[in-house]
C-alpha cells in the first residue's frame, strides 16, 4: 500500500506533535501524515485505573507502550508509542541558557550552536504557550524573558516553602521549577489536582502529546498511522531528495507500506532518527550521523535537615537554582543546575532497628515517628559535559529486530576537556551539597553519580558547515533538500538541565522552513 | 534456622493429624479460594493485631490487603523504568505461599495448646510470628507483598499506604489522593 502526502513526519513524540500542529496552522489544508512505530494509548478514561494499578502493583501505567524487539544498548527509555517519552515525562520545562549556544566562543569548548539566544528565546516562549507552562520569573537578571509564562506558577507546597527558606540560607537563590502543568484550565485540559503521580496524570493537567494528536485528528488536520515501523528512506537517483519511506505495518502482520511525500521529517528522537538514517545510508556524507551523542551527567544526594516536612504533599514539584548555569570565562569551567525536592529518604518504616531488633506494631510506629522528626531533601545537579566525535550510535549487527534490521547501540564518550575537569566538577557539586546541608544544621546522607547521560540528544547535530554537521539550524539535512531532522538529535551539546523544552523550541523554529519547502 | 519446606509443613500437619478433630477445623485456603475470596479475615486480623500498630485501622488494613491479593494479576507488564530499563512482568502471586505459611502458624499455635492461631493469646501469636519472620529470613519491610511471609507482607502493604503515613506524621497528607492545589502551601491538617 502506498500513501501520499505533502509532509511525512516519522515519529510520534512531542516534537512530531508540535511540528504537526504548527504546520497545520502555517499551511492550512496541508496533507500531513505522522507515522509512529508504537501504538496509540488514547483511552484517557482509563488513566485513573491505570494509575491505581501502577500505585498498587507497579504495573505499567501506560500499557503496551513499548515494542518487544525494538530496543538497543544505551537507550534510556523503552517507550515507543504515540506521544513518546513525553507520555511519562515529569513536565519539567527548564530553558537552557545563552552559554549553551556559545560554548566555543565564550569558553573555547565544544561548538557554538548555529543560532542566536534571542532567536531560541522567542521559540521558548512559543513552546511554553503550546505546551502550557506554569512558572515564575527567576531571580537572576540573566534569566530575563521576553514574555511572561502562560500560567501562574504551581504554588510551592508547604514542604517546598520550608525547603526554599532552608536552601536560600546558603546564599543560593531558588525558584519553583517551571512545568507543563496547568495551574488553571488550559487548552481544553483541567487544572492540576496534585495527584502526585505525574508520570501518569489522571486529569490531563500535565501536558502529553496524545492530547495534541487527538485534537489534530478530530480536526482532520493529520493522518496518524500508528504501529507502523519505517525501515528505510529511499533517495532519488541523484540523491538530492528523499522519494519515499518504506515501512511495515505491525498491526497488519508486517504488510509493506510505502510513504511518498514532498518533504520528510524525522522526529523519532535521539536514537531512532540517526538509526533510520544509518539503516538507509542517508544524510551521512559528513560521516557524522550517529556521532556526538550527548546529554548531561548528574550527581544526586540526600540531605537531612532541621525541619519538619510531610513527604508526599507534591513530590513531583521542586525548586531550581540557575545560579550555576553561568560560569566566568576566567574561572575553571563548571556549569550545572541545582534542584531540591522533598524526600523521605532514611525515614521509611523499617522492620528492624539499628541494633537488628525486630519491630512490630506499636514499636515500629514509634521508631518510624522518632526518625521523621527531622526532614530530608533530595538534591541533584545536572552538569554540562561535551561529547567526543566517538560518542556514537552505531548499528549492532549482532542484535536485530524481527524484520532483520540491526538495532542501535549507543556509547557515550566525553571529549578530552570534559574528562580533564571531571574531578573538579564533581568536587564543586559535592561542595554545593555540603553548603546546602550546613546552612541549617543538616548533613549529607549520601551522594551518588548517575550512570548514564540524561535527556540524551545528538546524533544529527546541526551546524553551518556540512563537513562538521548533519543538518542546518532548521534541521534541514545538508545532503537532501526535502529531509529534515527535528528535536533532540540536532543538539550539538546537551546543556545542564532538562532538555524537552529546548527540543520543542528548536522543532517549532524548524516549522516555517519545513513549510517553506512546499 | 531455615524456612519450613513444603515437605516439612506436611510433616508438621501429619503430626497435627493426631490432634482431636475439634482442633483441626481450620483449613488453609486453596489457591483458587484465595484468588476468589482472599484470606480468612479472622486469621489476618489475628496477625494484624500483632504486627500493626494499635492506632491503625487494622480491619481496614486487613480488608485492603485481602483486596490487593484477590486483584493481583500474574504476568502483567510492569513499569519498564527510566535510565536503566527492563521489560518485566509481575510474577506469581505472593499469596501462593500463604496457605503453607498459614498452615505453619496454625500448627505452631496447636503445638502451644491453642485450638487455632486466631484463638491463641496475643503473646503466643507474637512469639509464633517472630519465629516465623526469623525463619523466613525477612530483614526489611517489602514495598509490596513478596510472598516471603504473610506477616511481613501485611506489614509492608500497610506501612507503605498513605493511611500509615498519615498516622506516622499525625497529619492528613493523603499522599496518593488528587487533592487539588488550594491549601497546599499550608502544613497538612493535624490528625
Amino acid at each position: 500500500m502506498t500513501h501520499e502526502s505533502d509532509i511525512c513526519i516519522i515519529g510520534g513524540g512531542i516534537s512530531a506533535a508540535m511540528l504537526a500542529q504548527k504546520l497545520a496552522e502555517l499551511k492550512p489544508g496541508l496533507a500531513i501524515t505522522v507515522v509512529e512505530a508504537g501504538t496509540k494509548i488514547f483511552d484517557v478514561e482509563n488513566r485513573a485505573k491505570y494509575r491505581q494499578r501502577s500505585l498498587d502493583y507497579g504495573e505499567n501505567a501506560w500499557p503496551g507502550d513499548f515494542i518487544d524487539d525494538q530496543a538497543g544498548a544505551g537507550i534510556i527509555s523503552r517507550t515507543m508509542a504515540v506521544g513518546g517519552s513525553a507520555l511519562h515525562w515529569g513536565g519539567v520545562t527548564n530553558r537552557f541558557s545563552a552559554e549553551d549556544l556559545t560554548l566555543k566562543s565564550r569558553y573555547g569548548l565544544a561548538v557554538d550552536w548555529p543560532l542566536s539566544w534571542e532567536d531560541l528565546e522567542r521559540h521558548y516562549c512559543e513552546a511554553e504557550r503550546r505546551l502550557g507552562v506554569s512558572g515564575e520569573p527567576g531571580p537572576l537578571p540573566e534569566d530575563r524573558r521576553s514574555e511572561p509564562y502562560p500560567m501562574d506558577p504551581m504554588p510551592l507546597s508547604y514542604n517546598l516553602t520550608v525547603l526554599k527558606t532552608w536552601a536560600e540560607k546558603s546564599g543560593i537563590p531558588f525558584q519553583g521549577t517551571p512545568q507543563a502543568k496547568n495551574t488553571r484550565p488550559y487548552d481544553g485540559r483541567s487544572q492540576c489536582l496534585r495527584c502526585n503521580t505525574c508520570e501518569i496524570c489522571p486529569t490531563g493537567a500535565r501536558y502529553s502529546p496524545d492530547f495534541t494528536f487527538k485534537q489534530l485528528l478530530e480536526a482532520k488536520k493529520i493522518a496518524l498511522h500508528d504501529q507502523t515501523l519505517v525501515r528505510r528512506l529511499v533517495a532519488s537517483p541523484d540523491r538530492k531528495r528523499i522519494e519515499s519511506a518504506q515501512a511495515v505495518s505491525r498491526a497488519q502482520n508486517g504488510d509493506t507500506v510505502e510513504y511518498r511525500a514532498k518533504t520528510f521529517v524525522l522526529a523519532s528522537g535521539y536514537a531512532w532518527s540517526p538509526h533510520l538514517l544509518l539503516l538507509s545510508g542517508i544524510g551521512n556524507r559528513s560521516g557524522l550521523v550517529g556521532r556526538y551523542m550527548t546529554g548531561h551527567a548528574f550527581i544526586g544526594g540526600q540531605i537531612e535537615l532541621d525541619a519538619t516536612l510531610y513527604p508526599g504533599m507534591n513530590e513531583q514539584h521542586s525548586l531550581i537554582s540557575r545560579k550555576f548555569f553561568r560560569c566566568a570565562t576566567d574561572a575553571p569551567f563548571v556549569r550545572h543546575d541545582l534542584r531540591v525536592w522533598e524526600s523521605s529518604a532514611g525515614r521509611d518504616p523499617r522492620l528492624k532497628d539499628g541494633a537488628g531488633k525486630l519491630l512490630l506494631g506499636d514499636a515500629l510506629l514509634t521508631d518510624w515517628r522518632d526518625r521523621t522528626v527531622r526532614g530530608a531533601a533530595r538534591v541533584r545537579a545536572y552538569y554540562d559535559v561535551h561529547p567526543a566525535a566517538e560518542s556514537a550510535l552505531t548499528l549492532d549487527s549482532s542484535k536485530k529486530n524481527r524484520w532483520g534490521d540491526p538495532l542501535p547501540s549507543i556509547r557515550h564518550v566525553l571529549d578530552e576537556p570534559t574528562k580533564a575537569r571531571a574531578d573538579a566538577t564533581k568536587q564543586h557539586i559535592r561542595g554545593v551539597f555540603d553548603l546546602l546541608a550546613k546552612a541549617n544544621n543538616g548533613r549529607v546522607l549520601n551522594v551518588s553519580e548517575g550512570t548514564y547521560l540524561d535527556h540524551p540528544a545528538g546524533g544529527c547535530r546541526m551546524g553551518t558547515d556540512p563537513a562538521a554537521s548533519v543538518c542546518d539550524s532548521h534541521g534541514r539535512t545538508h545532503d537532501h533538500e526535502n529531509l529534515f531532522v527535528v528535536g533532540s538529535p540536532t543538539l550539538p551539546t546537551g546543556g545542564c538541565t532538562n532538555a524537552t523544552l529546548t527540543f520543542v523550541a528548536l522543532t517549532l523554529r524548524s516549522a516555517p522552513a519545513v513549510a517553506g519547502t512546499l | 534456622m531455615t524456612r519450613l519446606s513444603r515437605r516439612g509443613a506436611l510433616k508438621t500437619l501429619g503430626a497435627a493429624a493426631a490432634a482431636p478433630l475439634a482442633l483441626r477445623n481450620v483449613r488453609p485456603p486453596s489457591r483458587e479460594a484465595l484468588r476468589r475470596d482472599g484470606l480468612d479475615p479472622a486469621t489476618l486480623a489475628a496477625i494484624a493485631e500483632v504486627v500493626l500498630p494499635s492506632e491503625a485501622d487494622r480491619a481496614g488494613a486487613v480488608s485492603a490487603f485481602n483486596s490487593w491479593i484477590t486483584n493481583y494479576r500474574e504476568g502483567a507488564d510492569t513499569d519498564h523504568g527510566y535510565g536503566n530499563t527492563r521489560i518485566r512482568a509481575t510474577g506469581p502471586s505472593p499469596a501462593r505461599t500463604y496457605p503453607a505459611q498459614i498452615e505453619q502458624l496454625e500448627a505452631a499455635a496447636r503445638a502451644r495448646g491453642a485450638s487455632t492461631f486466631p484463638a491463641a493469646p496475643l503473646a503466643v501469636r507474637r512469639a509464633i510470628i517472630e519465629q516465623a519472620i526469623a525463619d523466613a529470613k525477612v530483614e526489611r519491610l517489602p514495598a509490596r507483598p513478596t510472598g516471603a511471609h504473610i506477616a511481613t507482607d501485611l506489614m509492608g502493604h500497610y506501612f507503605a499506604s498513605p493511611g500509615a503515613q498519615n498516622l506516622c506524621y499525625r497529619a492528613a497528607i493523603d499522599r496518593d489522593a488528587c487533592r487539588g492545589l488550594p491549601g497546599s502551601e499550608k502544613a497538612p491538617a493535624r490528625r
